[in-house]
């Protein structure tokens, strides 16, 4: 539990329709939770991570039906700055119950913001479904842009799915081209801000989803509020999502306990170098948990 | 043998001043200084070299509870000076802001102004915060009116308070159909309740006017029949939204605008020779101190045709709507009719807004140092800023802010009333007095300088 955050029930869960699968990173999660809250209610707008101007910059935008929820599917391995839109959701948008999906970063800053909202007026009550996505690390676009144009020696416009997993980054095209590089090669375009992260299935999101522990086209879910629980066992109910035990899933909760130790251990450490003089700079860094 | 007596500071209303008022051995006002002592927190001058687009953020700081109107009219002075059209669903965006926040600010005022009051037909005060009916429902109306036309002016204008939508050239963002129709609902939801309240409050200003006496400082004082008369007329630039130099007919004209120091319009030092403790809540200022509002004053004097004018509600109606009403309890009474016209005019604005239209000019010119002005209708009446912009840069800026002109107003309103009354004529005012205080300009002779740059 400790390594994994709060939660009330976790699942082997993927999308009940294949139009939401056929482009989905793994189970759809994420677009058929949205798109079950827009059909009833739950949520009337959703801050997601939309295609941008360039292959594979995400572009936060505000999708208020399930074919803008679509077209924002897949994991961009780049930064999406999805918090930029909190307040204008309530503001231009007139939104009044906010769904958001976000890094655990994000999610941090979505829980910070209701609870301490500086400059954040309106937002507190508005949040309906935060939905956190596990993330390891994450890359500036012009890391990425290498990693995929160089090291993969792909041309990133044709690059129809983006993976992390099983120790490699891996690059499809829509002719089948799989390229794969190992993630000791990717280690240097990470964004430094990731190494102080404690957080891994984002702890703080009303359900977190990701794709390990379970067999590829399924996501491991982790439902842990009570607004949480009582939309996604609806959502299930309704069809939109197949969930089943975790029992005997291979590789299971073992390993994204492992992972997480992994990540958490390592960049605790990270943050305990900074706290340090003999750390390159003259005096110790600034530790924002402190 | 007239006395002096200073009510310091004043109460119910937004920012810092006082009253210094000369009384007969009645205790009625042979004259009256009401004079802001907020400090000077100079925005004109600090904003010389800014860019244009900084300095109507800036100016919105001025005051919280109407920076819809310094916002709006700093960036439409900015717009005046540079030359700049705005779209028109920009300007309907504006509107919608603009009476979003008249809607708040009149209810706000609405709880300012209560506690002076009495329920009709009885002789108890009105306290808001009383949780006996029929109060309690009132001022539940008074927030849900608030609540209203700050949703509607956060959807509209980006931020209730500080509004980060308008951008010289129009807007940053449109809305969505949704939001337009949240506006509308919210609108419709407002137009029930702002007739309900603006009747119970003109009701209760009516049973104030048949009033003889009010009780202050646990005795009777006579109410005067003429209580906040004045002789100063009106200006004011439109019923609604304003006016700028951009206008084929512009309503205002700056060459009848002159401004004077406080050193020519106030009283000289005197000693206070009167002290009430029984004055509610902590007594007036004691005896023997000095009062000097000759050099206390924090504002200017802005001047129409040489005079001090009345700005606000009943300026708007008195010279758009043949409005008549003269005195405190008629200001108040004006201020109340405003109700309506706000949440309709918000409902039309919302109806033509086409939330595809663009919001932002497609060329904004850097300017080239001419002068340019726009008037706002603030809540309290015309606030006209006045700018000139060079090459993206402030060169000059100037506020003429709705207290500002209302101070020497309404201070020669005080005249012929008991001085426990004084704050019953300040308050019709809805004074807003960080809004008053701004900086003034002199030359080498001292004498005010803003006149010659319009020359």
């Amino acid at each position: 539990m400790e390594y994994l955050g709060q939660y009330k029930a976790v699942y082997k869960a993927k999308a009940g329709c294949e139009d939401i699968l056929s482009k989905a990173q793994d189970g759809g999660i994420v677009t058929a939770m949205f798109a079950y809250a827009l059909e009833t209610g739950i949520i009337d707008g959703a801050i997601v991570a939309g295609p941008g101007e360039e292959a594979y910059k995400p572009e936060p935008m505000i999708a208020t039906t399930v074919d803008e929820l679509l077209a924002a599917r897949g994991t961009k391995y780049s930064i999406s700055p999805n918090m930029a839109l909190i307040k204008e959701a309530t503001r231009s948008y007139g939104l009044d119950k906010i769904g958001i999906v976000g890094t655990p970063c994000q999610i941090q800053a979505v829980r910070k913001a209701q609870l301490y909202p500086i400059g954040m007026r309106d937002v507190p009550d508005k949040i309906a479904l935060a939905l956190g996505i596990f993330c390891m690390e994450n890359f500036p676009y012009q890391g990425l842009y290498q990693m995929v144009e160089d090291h993969c020696a792909t041309k990133i416009d044709n690059v129809t799915k983006m993976d992390i997993g099983k120790g490699k980054f891996s690059v499809y095209t829509e002719r089948g081209v799989n390229a794969q590089i190992p993630l000791k090669v990717t280690h240097k375009y990470e964004q430094p801000g990731c190494h102080v992260c404690l957080d891994y299935v984002a702890n703080l999101a009303d359900i977190s989803t990701g794709s390990v522990g379970t067999p590829d086209g399924w996501s491991t879910v982790f439902v842990r509020s009570a607004a949480g629980e009582a939309a996604f066992n609806k959502a299930v109910d309704a069809g939109w999502i197949i969930a089943e035990s975790m029992d005997g899933v291979k590789p299971g909760l073992e390993l994204v306990t492992k992972l997480a130790t992994e990540k958490i251990t390592k960049n605790q450490k990270y943050i305990e170098h900074r706290a340090h003089a003999e750390h390159e700079a003259l005096k110790p860094l600034r530790n924002p948990y402190i | 043998m007239s006395k002096v007596v200073e009510i310091s500071p004043t109460t119910r209303h937004e920012g810092h001043s006082k009253l210094v008022l000369k009384v007969n051995d009645e205790g009625i006002i042979e004259r009256g200084d009401w004079l802001s002592i907020t400090p000077v927190r100079g925005v004109e001058k600090l904003a010389i070299g800014k860019t244009y687009e900084q300095v109507p953020k800036i100016a919105s700081r001025v005051c919280g509870i109407c920076p819809i109107a310094h916002t709006l009219a700093a960036t439409e002075a900015m717009e005046a000076s540079m030359g700049v059209e705005i779209p028109d669903d920009a300007y309907l965006l504006r509107i919608i802001l603009q009476c979003a926040n008249r809607l708040h600010s009149h209810a706000l005022h609405d709880i300012l102004a209560l506690p002076d009051m009495y329920l009709p037909g009885t002789d108890s005060k009105i306290n808001p915060f009383s949780p006996e009916e029929p109060v309690r429902s009132v001022a539940k109306r008074i927030q849900t009116l608030r609540m209203i036309g700050q949703t509607i002016g956060e959807i509209a204008g980006g931020e209730a308070v500080h509004p980060s939508n308008p951008r010289v050239g129009g807007m940053y963002k449109n809305i969505t159909p949704r939001a337009r129709t949240k506006i509308y609902d919210l609108a419709k939801q407002a137009l029930p309740l702002a007739r309900e309240q603006m009747e119970f409050m003109i009701a209760v200003f009516e049973n104030y006017a048949k009033r003889d006496w009010a009780e202050m400082c646990g005795r009777e004082v006579a109410i005067p029949k003429d209580l906040g008369f004045h002789q100063q007329g009106y200006m004011a630039t439109d019923p609604c939204y304003g006016s700028s130099s951009l206008d084929e007919h512009p309503t205002w004209d700056p060459a009848r605008w002159l401004e004077v120091r406080p050193w020519d319009w106030y009283m000289g030092e005197e000693e206070i020779t009167l002290e009430d403790p029984a004055y509610p809540v902590g007594g007036t200022t004691k005896a023997g101190g000095k009062a000097w509002p000759q050099m206390q004053a924090c504002t200017g004097v802005p001047l129409y045709d040489g005079q001090p004018v009345e700005v606000g509600p009943r300026a708007r109606l008195a010279m758009y709507r043949n409005y008549d009403r003269k005195g405190a309890i008629g200001l108040n009474i004006a201020r109340e009719m405003e109700y309506m016209d706000s949440v309709y005019k918000m409902i039309e604005a919302a109806d033509a807004l086409n939330t595809s239209g663009s919001v932002v000019a497609d060329v904004i010119p850097q300017g080239d140092g001419t002068i340019g002005w726009a008037a706002n209708e603030a809540p309290r009446g015309a606030d006209v800023h006045l700018a000139k912009v060079r090459n993206g840069k402030v060169e000059w800026f100037s506020m003429l802010v709705p207290t500002t002109w209302n101070f020497p107003t309404c201070s020669r309103a005080l005249t012929g009333a008991p001085w426990e009354l004084a704050e019953v004529i300040v308050r019709a005012y809805d004074p807003c007095v960080s809004c008053a205080t701004h900086m003034i300009v002199l030359d080498e002779d001292n004498r005010l300088v803003a006149q010659k740059l319009l020359e």
